[in-house]
């Protein structure tokens, strides 16, 4: 059995989605760690944002945060699965190390233990190509 | 006259590590057209401007921080 370890995700999702939308990939997402023996320790939408540079011709984009402990295979298919995904924009994974755990108890001693987020249950998708109405303004 | 010796603000407020999510601190360190600034004119010491370049470039990635202004574009 591999060693779990530590990682933390950040993606940005198509932000002209309406939050459901946003929702069901962010679910699709946890759903990926779940099944492939992680678990989602939190997760953090900060929301929609201006991003710096247009990407796909997008200027604004829904920023995801996900912190998961997993084996290391999972994130070959986690890779995947945001690259196949058309509403995400932009994804980073990195493990987070020694320091980065210590910098972050620093921050926030209190909030250092935050229940185990449990996987949003997990309903029925709707159709994973439904092109967006045409930029909404967010 | 000569000029103050700068140190490194990341080692006075004693940090071990520097988070791409916090872009606004990291603008700080690039110039308006979007440049990393050289730790010769932060005064920022070597080990933390590695660490701070790393951030920069994931938060760069996640486009948090322009890669070029658009002031320049």
């Amino acid at each position: 059995m591999e060693k779990a370890r530590l990682y933390e995700t950040t993606f940005i999702v198509n932000a002209s989605l309406d939050d459901t939308q946003v929702d069901a990939v962010i679910g699709r997402v946890q759903d990926v760690i779940i099944k492939n023996g992680g678990t989602a320790n939190a997760l953090n939408k900060w929301g929609r944002k201006r991003l710096a540079y247009s990407i796909n011709k997008k200027t604004n984009g829904f920023y995801v945060n996900i912190e998961f402990t997993a084996p290391a295979p999972l994130l070959a298919s986690l890779e995947r699965t945001f690259q196949l995904d058309e509403m995400i924009l932009r994804f980073l994974t990195i493990q987070l190390d020694q320091k980065a755990i210590a910098a972050r108890a620093k921050a926030q001693p209190a909030a250092a233990a935050p229940p185990a987020a449990e996987p949003a249950p997990v309903q029925p998708r709707e159709p994973l190509f439904k092109e967006p109405a045409a930029d909404k303004k967010s | 006259m000569p000029r103050k010796k700068r140190t490194c603000r990341f080692c006075d407020a004693k940090e071990v590590y520097i988070d791409y999510k916090d872009d606004k601190r990291l603008s700080r360190f690039v110039t308006e057209q979007g440049k990393i600034i050289p730790k010769r004119i932060t005064g920022t010491c070597a080990k933390h401007q590695r660490q701070l370049v790393k951030a920069i470039k994931r938060a760069r990635h996640l486009a948090m921080l322009p890669f070029v202004s658009d002031s320049i574009r």
